[in-house]
């Protein structure tokens, strides 16, 4: 089992260009220790216009300087928006390569097509292509990663031959996920030989049912990129303290204020219908389907959360290895609810009492 | 969180009048619905909603017209505007304004449901190059959009919010959440196309649409249900929130 840290560097209102820095200058600091600690990887999202919800709309920039300033996490860009209006796959084969050879081979990459309509309709994409869109995008960037000379004539862009500099420095190239959000991208990312990014909290029983799913059909994967990525991640929230009481409540507090930053997202479905929206894709850890939705009901606590003491994460995280889970990734705050000596004593106590057990 | 500023004291100027919560559900055959959803300005969202609610990012509205083949009050055709929004997690629509043709079905959507609708007349025309909905109050009109170039959906890829209609009730002034269930036979989406909105006539004045996004065009059975929650204006979802059966 390995561990990551996962940023969507949310910002609390009202909004400064020093609390900004700050949350930045928090997040670097976390990245710092996770790396002393031994987590495996750095997550930081790709988002557009969602205010408070997530002011990580130039990622790359943010984990070359967590790469600058760590020696052995991983950087996992992801999820990179694979949409032609918000990123051109070229640029975005410049990036990841760019940042693979800065950080000195430690890039994890990340797909997405993002899912609210903030930010599809900010760029002015085509809802009914982003599908389509992402499948074109990670056929073509592992070819622009590992060919000499690249050409191409596509459905979402072409380009004449030219060598796309510079090439990635681990070879063949640096290993690719999808973020899956709604059921049935898991089959997506396993025909295609990609690593499964949760970035929505499932229960147990769903992430199981993606899970076995996922290995099943990965078997007869018809690769992407040069090489198969089987590995599925988790995420999750984490707040460990020695008082199991304390960690609940601090904890539920952060993931509370998450929920609620997600539900205020404005998602491509309600917005606009489409067969390429079957779900919201909504990242918020969601309990149990609630029959009677009451605009009283508060977030509650999902099962499998990292929240409490080192004994009840302990717990947790065995039943998510149970059932197939490679990697925990992990929320550490949401809009800096937590002040950030406490998040980096969780980190700590985490490191302590609860990585030795796996 | 950014949440409404408006006056609750304000808005209840046009608001409905509920003398009890124990509504039937009522199931409406045939009902053929329109939903065109825009984005508005920034500024408008917030001055538009009770504190209660929180805007959407970006801010939109959604205007609906429905028109209802047989009900216990005959054939009726409807629309209103509806504010864009969340109370607590939840998606739902704040009823600003709409417009009615049918008195009794006014009364009875009035009465069971909170709808705050005035007389008018509202023409829904639906056809194969387009559907056209026509708004006109008092000899003016309100109200004229379109859907063009429609596209066959499939049902499931509908998207319906639930309403919060503002109204005196027997706990006060409060949100009624009407979670109107949708049974879908046929469904085309469109590029919306808006010709006229007077703002004033819907109870919004000020609000400027700015950027229409899809039009939605679905046949099938719609189900306005029983009552379960209402909500104070005032405070927040989590705060505020009352069962009611």
């Amino acid at each position: 089992m390995k561990f990551g840290i996962f940023f969507e560097l949310s910002v609390p209102r009202p909004f400064t260009p020093e609390g900004e820095h700050q949350v930045f200058m928090n997040a670097l600091e976390q990245a710092r220790l996770a790396d002393e600690l031994g987590f495996s990887t750095v997550w930081a999202v790709e988002h557009h216009f969602l205010e408070e919800y997530s002011h990580s709309s130039a990622p790359e920039l943010f984990l070359t300087a967590v790469a600058a300033q760590t020696s052995q996490i991983r950087v996992g860009h992801g999820a990179v928006v694979c949409v032609p209006e918000i990123n051109h796959p070229i640029r975005v084969a410049e990036r990841a390569a760019f940042l693979d050879q800065v950080s000195g081979g430690r890039l994890e990459f990340g797909t997405a097509r993002s899912s609210t309509w903030t930010e599809i309709g900010g760029f002015g994409a085509d809802p009914d292509a982003t599908k389509k869109d992402w499948d074109e995008f990670v056929h073509v960037l592992p070819r622009m990663w590992t060919e000499e000379f690249f050409a191409y004539e596509g459905r979402c862009f072409s380009m004449p031959e030219r060598a796309v500099l510079p090439k990635p420095l681990q070879q063949p190239h640096p290993p690719l996920w999808v973020t899956v959000t709604s059921p049935g991208t898991e089959l997506d990312a396993a025909d295609r030989g990609l690593g499964c990014l949760g970035v929505a909290t499932a229960g147990f029983a769903e992430q199981e049912r993606r899970t076995r799913e996922y290995h099943r059909r990965i078997q007869l994967c018809d690769p992407a990129g040069a090489v198969v990525n089987d590995r599925v991640s988790t995420l999750n929230f984490l707040y460990c303290h020695e008082d199991a009481r304390v960690g609940g409540e601090r904890g539920m507090a952060m993931m509370g204020h998450f929920g609620l930053m997600n539900a205020h997202l404005l998602f491509t479905r309600e917005a606009y219908p489409s067969t390429a929206y079957q779900s919201l894709g909504n990242l918020a850890p969601s309990p149990r389907a609630s029959s009677t939705p009451s605009p009283g009901e508060g977030p509650k606590l999902p099962e499998g959360m990292c929240l409490g003491d080192p004994q009840h994460i302990i717990q947790a995280i065995k039943h998510w290895e149970s059932i197939g889970v490679d990697e925990v990734n992990f929320m550490l705050n949401a809009a800096e609810v937590l002040p950030q000596d406490q998040v980096l004593e969780s980190l700590r106590l985490f490191a302590r009492e609860v990585m030795p057990a796996f | 969180m950014l949440t409404g500023s408006a006056d609750p004291g304000v808005l209840a100027a046009g608001a409905a009048t509920m003398k009890r919560f124990d509504v039937e559900p009522l199931r409406l055959e045939g009902v053929e619905t329109l939903q065109v959803f825009c984005e508005t300005r920034r500024a408008d969202a917030e001055a538009f909603l009770p504190p209660a609610l929180h805007p959407t990012l970006p801010p939109a509205l959604t205007w609906t017209a429905q028109r209802v083949s047989e009900s216990p009050w005959g054939p009726f055709s409807m629309a209103h505007c509806r504010i864009e929004c969340r109370s607590g997690l939840r998606q739902r629509g704040f009823l600003r304004g709409g417009f009615i043709d049918n008195p009794e079905a006014a009364a009875g959507l009035s009465e069971g449901w909170g709808y705050a609708l005035s007389p008018g007349q509202v023409d829904l025309q639906a056809g194969y190059h387009e559907t056209r909905l026509k708004v006109e109050a008092s000899g003016a009109e309100v109200l004229d959009l379109s859907l063009e170039d429609p596209a066959v959906l499939r049902p499931q890829d509908t998207h319906f919010v639930a309403s919060m209609n503002l109204a005196h009730t027997p706990n006060g002034l409060r949100l009624v959440q009407v979670e109107a269930e949708f049974e879908v036979e046929r469904a085309e989406r469109g590029r919306p196309q808006l010709r006229a909105f007077d703002a004033e006539g819907w109870h919004c004045p000020g609000l400027e649409p700015t950027h229409p996004v899809a039009a939605l065009l679905a046949r099938g059975a719609v189900t306005l249900p029983a009552l379960r929650f209402v909500c104070r204006p005032d405070v927040l979802a989590f705060a505020g929130s009352e069962k009611v059966a």
